[in-house]
């Protein structure tokens, strides 16, 4: 049973910054929100509902990025024609999230914002080179930030300044993340995961750079998404990337299994690159 | 957190919301699971619930066309929505062309999980009317069966979809 709560529906993103604050939460899908509440984890006084807010499940280019707003599920993620143009890579991810009802319910901004350690948008978002623009109602005590449109201030994080441990981001309370922006154009990319339960014991998205190099993201096995960058793919020792990082250990596999699966699957992954790089 | 800041706000909601086509106006507490409101409030006791995680698939219903899980899944939040339950499949008391190729391919034993693959299949068959197995074991596998293996359901879902190609053609 879930704890008693307020509810606010708000119908634009200002009406929505007016009504967050510390126990006064957003939600969107609530397939995390919920489950956290039915466990006593969190308890708040209201819930705002985000679903209201048309502008937050918007898709379009701009600047020469693509935006995501926070409010599109996976599953409209994966099948929207300019994500599966201009980043085929995220699209693909998108769509072996979880499973069906998880991708229709549940969002790329709920995602994000929960920071469960074993995300694949995470992983692939950071491969990406993506950023998140949070936005809160000016004159309250957010964080630092530049001024945004009508009230409202605004700041800019890519994802190794928003994601800062399990469960746990840089968004303040009166902070609602509004869309994820992708730089254009996007390169050749490979994301491979395993999975046995319910979230992946592993991830790993790598994306071409520059003429020989390329930029590697393991996700799921450590706390935060790692990532790498390498100037010529040649030079990557799997092994020891595998080495550097502190796998979790839990049911799906101990630190030493893991390190060894995560290794096999930087392999692969940087095999599976190669071959789409030299495709024409 | 006190009682007293909580009383301040109502803690239940007016809904208008559309249960298999039935129109329905209800107040229903902020907290209510769909599920709860299903089979608690309405006596739709179709809709199951078992791991209450999102992982089983016993309560799976559409919303809008989309799938959702029932058990994590807010009542209010249906409201101005269409929801469709395991009741709403068969037409006139007959069943229909899902649920009779899940009878005639035994793709049911003790049928606790049934309404859930019913439901998901209703929602792969919407969006693809001629899936490959493999989509079809993609799309199901977040359904749990204890009792049949799987294979049968797969070839319900694949004769279902068929017969429905098939039914289509001949009204053209
Ligand atoms: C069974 C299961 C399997 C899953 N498998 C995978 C998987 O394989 N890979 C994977 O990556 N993920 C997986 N997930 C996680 C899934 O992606 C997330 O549950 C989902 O995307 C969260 O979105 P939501 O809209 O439901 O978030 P909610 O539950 O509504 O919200 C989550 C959190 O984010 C906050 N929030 C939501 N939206 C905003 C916003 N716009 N601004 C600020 N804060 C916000 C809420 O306050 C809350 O703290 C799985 C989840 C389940 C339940
Ligand atoms: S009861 Fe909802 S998925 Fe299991
Ligand atoms: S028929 Fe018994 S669980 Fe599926």
């Amino acid at each position: 049973m879930l704890p008693p709560f307020g509810l606010a529906r708000p119908r634009s993103v200002s009406a929505a910054l007016a009504e967050l604050d510390e126990d006064s939460v957003p939600y969107w899908g609530g397939t995390e929100l919920l489950l956290a509440m039915r466990m006593g984890l969190i308890r708040p006084r209201q819930l705002v509902d985000l679903k209201g807010i048309a502008e937050l499940t918007e898709v379009r280019i701009e600047d020469g990025e693509l935006v995501l707003g926070a409010g599109l599920s996976h599953d409209e993620v994966a099948r929207d024609p300019l994500v599966a143009e201009h980043a085929p890579l995220l699209a693909y991810a998108e769509a072996l999230v979880g499973n069906a009802r998880v991708r229709a319910q549940g969002t790329i901004g709920g995602n994000l914002c929960f920071a469960e350690p074993r995300s694949d948008v995470a992983t692939v978002l950071s491969a990406l080179s993506a950023e998140v623009r949070l936005v809160a109602a000016d004159g309250t005590d957010g964080a630092d930030g530049t001024d945004g449109a009508d009230g409202t201030r605004e700041r800019r994080l890519d994802m190794a300044a928003f994601l800062l441990g399990p469960y746990w981001t840089d968004r303040q309370p009166d902070e609602l993340l509004v869309d994820v922006r992708i730089p254009l154009p996007v390169t050749a990319g490979v994301y491979l995961k395993y999975q046995t339960v319910e979230r992946p014991t592993v991830g790993v998205a790598a994306v071409a750079r520059g003429a020989a190099g390329c930029r590697l993201v393991v996700g799921a096995v450590g706390e935060l998404p790692a990532g790498f960058d390498f100037e010529d793919v040649a030079s990557v020792d799997a092994e020891a990337i595998a080495g550097e990082l502190e796998p979790t250990p839990d049911l799906t596999g101990s630190i030493l299994y893991k390190r060894h699966v995560t290794a096999v699957f930087i392999r692969r992954a940087l095999a599976e690159l190669a071959e789409k790089v030299s495709a024409p | 957190m006190s009682e007293h800041e909580l009383s301040e706000q109502p803690l239940d909601t007016e809904i208008q919301t559309h249960i298999n086509g039935r129109p329905i106006a209800r107040r229903v507490r902020n907290r209510a699971t769909l599920a709860q409101f299903l089979r608690d409030d309405l006596g739709l006791t179709g809709t199951k619930l078992s791991c209450e995680l999102q992982v089983c698939g016993v309560c799976s219903v559409l919303v809008d066309d989309r799938p959702v899980s029932a058990c994590t899944y807010l009542a209010v939040d249906v409201d101005g929505r269409q929801v469709r339950t395991v009741e709403g499949l068969a037409c006139n008391g007959k069943l229909n062309a899902l649920q009779s190729a899940f009878v005639e391919n035994f793709a049911l034993q003790c049928g606790f999980c049934t309404a859930g693959f019913l439901m998901m299949s209703t929602s792969l068959l919407e969006r693809n009317p001629d899936p490959s197995e493999h989509e079809v074991v993609e799309y199901l596998d977040g359904n749990i069966c204890r009792c049949t293996g799987y294979e049968p359901i797969v070839q319900a879902v694949l004769d279902a979809a068929g017969r429905i190609r098939a039914a289509g053609t001949s009204d053209d």
